[in-house]
């Protein structure tokens, strides 16, 4: 089954993103901040990551860096999910090295579609 | 009584005060605890049924067993509900707008927007800026002179998501107002309203507050208003605040139309503000005349660091031409070693092309 790692600090988003998610059929595991993501990404590293980008200490922008620069998470496929809508910060999360950015408030369907779309691009 | 009693007795009120305060705390944690534990107890079989409804579930069964809800157990999980409602767009909002219409939300935060508590009266004014009720406009507009900052703000926001264009002058004249709503989350609000503003804000630019226009110029931008270049454009030249015309040279950039180019090359002028010229600067990288490459290789020398900064990163927006720009300005220091401009010039462009090259490099390697 497909894994994906969610980290939210926000308890009903984060909820509701693995509730979407596990519907879809994928298998979720999540976090509520940057650091547990960041760590079970790397010891268990799923097949995507979906990750807030306001979190406190380690924000979403930080966790998608330092996954780039790990050897083993370097490749994982990366979502932003972000109440930041200005093109600056579109631009950072992309410059940060995430494969698609949600803004909030989303759509879960446009969510579960997003994450099809950027797994099956990793796949060809 | 003796010293010593009186001593022993001040003590003993002393240790008791104590035990009755300390007392007073554990009990109150314990029952805020307790409340919560029951609150989370009521809430956890509907927050299921919430989260599906959220997550896009338009199941009639659900729908129903929600409005029906106790009130005791919809007030547990209504805070859920809430935040749930702001965060979510598409069939899951509308089908979460239509549980809180049938369970009478709009009603009751209607009722709460003049409650003591600040705290009630920003969740009412939020309620009924995610169900999107335009007929709460006047209340919500009330609300901006509220008291409490933070009510003023989610009323703001409010406004915004209800996007009717009757809030964008009330909106503006927090600006000036003593009892403020912050530049930005104007501006966001503004911007939510649309094109539907234009003709408000466009009014605006007349206003004798400067902070009104400024925000009036710099929302024109954001909503993409091509109509209003030629006002926009005006207050770029003759606008007495150095705050419009900064704003109106960063929307002449986003509007980008071939018009604004006269203007934002006359701002670059060296008699001209530093702040004004370093925007004017990046608004021509913004627009992508290539015409304007030009001028900018000029500002590349210049002794203001912003000026020339923006002018080397513009040149890099404008493509083929402002890169051949700065790699030929790069060249010139080779052949003028001695010309201080020259080298200051070449400085910059250096830069720009070492920042574009290290960008590019990032895409390979990703």
């Amino acid at each position: 089954m497909t894994a994906i790692l969610v980290a939210d600090d926000d308890m009903d988003i984060r909820d509701l993103v693995a509730f979407k998610l596990e519907q879809a059929g994928y298998d979720v595991v999540a976090v509520d901040n940057g650091l547990a993501a960041l760590t079970e990404a790397t010891q268990n590293p799923p097949d995507l990551v979906v990750l807030d980008v306001m979190m406190p200490g380690m924000s979403g922008i930080d966790v998608c860096r330092q996954l780039r620069q790990d050897a083993g998470t370097k490749a994982l496929p990366i979502i932003l999910l972000t109440a930041r809508a200005q093109e600056g910060d579109v631009e950072v999360g992309f410059g940060a090295g995430a494969d698609d950015y949600i803004v909030k408030p989303f759509s879960p369907r446009e969510l579960v579609s997003r994450v099809e779309a950027v797994l099956a691009r990793m796949r060809t | 009584m003796t010293l010593a009693g009186a001593a022993i007795v001040a003590l003993a009120v002393l240790l008791v005060a104590a035990l009755v305060f300390g007392g007073l705390i554990v009990g109150g944690r314990t029952v805020r605890r307790a409340r919560e534990a029951r609150r989370a107890k009521l809430a956890k079989p509907a927050r299921q049924l919430l989260l599906a409804i959220a997550a896009g579930d338009d199941d009639p069964d659900q729908v129903e067993a929600l409005v029906r809800l106790s009130d005791e157990v919809w007030q547990a999980v209504e805070p859920n509900a809430i935040a749930l409602l702001g965060k979510v767009r598409g069939e899951a909002h509308t089908t979460l707008v239509d549980v809180f219409e049938r369970r009478g939300a709009a009603w009751r935060a209607r009722s709460r927007l003049r409650r003591r508590d600040p705290v009630a009266r920003a969740q009412a004014a939020e309620v009924l800026g995610n169900l999107g009720r335009k007929d709460a406009l006047l209340p919500l507009c009330d609300l901006l002179g509220d008291p409490d900052p933070d009510v003023r703000v989610v009323a703001a926001r409010s406004l915004g998501r209800i996007g009717d264009s009757g809030a964008t002058q009330p909106l503006l004249a927090t600006l000036a107002s003593r009892r403020m709503v912050p530049q930005q989350v104007v501006a966001t609000a503004l911007t939510r309203l649309g094109p539907a503003a234009q003709g408000a804000l466009l009014a605006s630019l007349d206003d004798p507050r400067a902070p009104i226009r400024a925000t009036a110029a710099e929302v024109l931008g954001l909503i993409g208003a091509a109509g209003a270049t030629v006002r926009v454009e005006s207050a770029l030249r003759a606008d007495p605040s150095i705050d419009v015309r900064i704003s109106a040279a960063r929307t002449l950039g986003r509007l980008g139309t071939r018009t604004a180019l006269a203007p934002l090359l006359d701002s670059l002028e060296p008699d001209r503000p530093v702040v004004l010229r370093a925007e004017a600067a990046k608004a021509l990288g913004e627009l992508g005349a290539v015409t304007a490459a030009s001028a900018l290789t000029v500002l590349l020398s210049d002794i203001e660091y912003v000026v020339a900064h923006n002018a080397a990163r513009s040149l890099l927006r404008l493509g083929g031409a402002g890169r051949a720009a700065l790699t030929a300005a790069e060249h010139r220091a080779e052949l003028e070693p001695d010309d201080q401009r020259v080298l200051l010039g070449a400085a910059h462009a250096r830069e720009a092309l070492a920042a574009a090259e290290l960008e590019d490099l990032r895409q390979l390697a990703r």
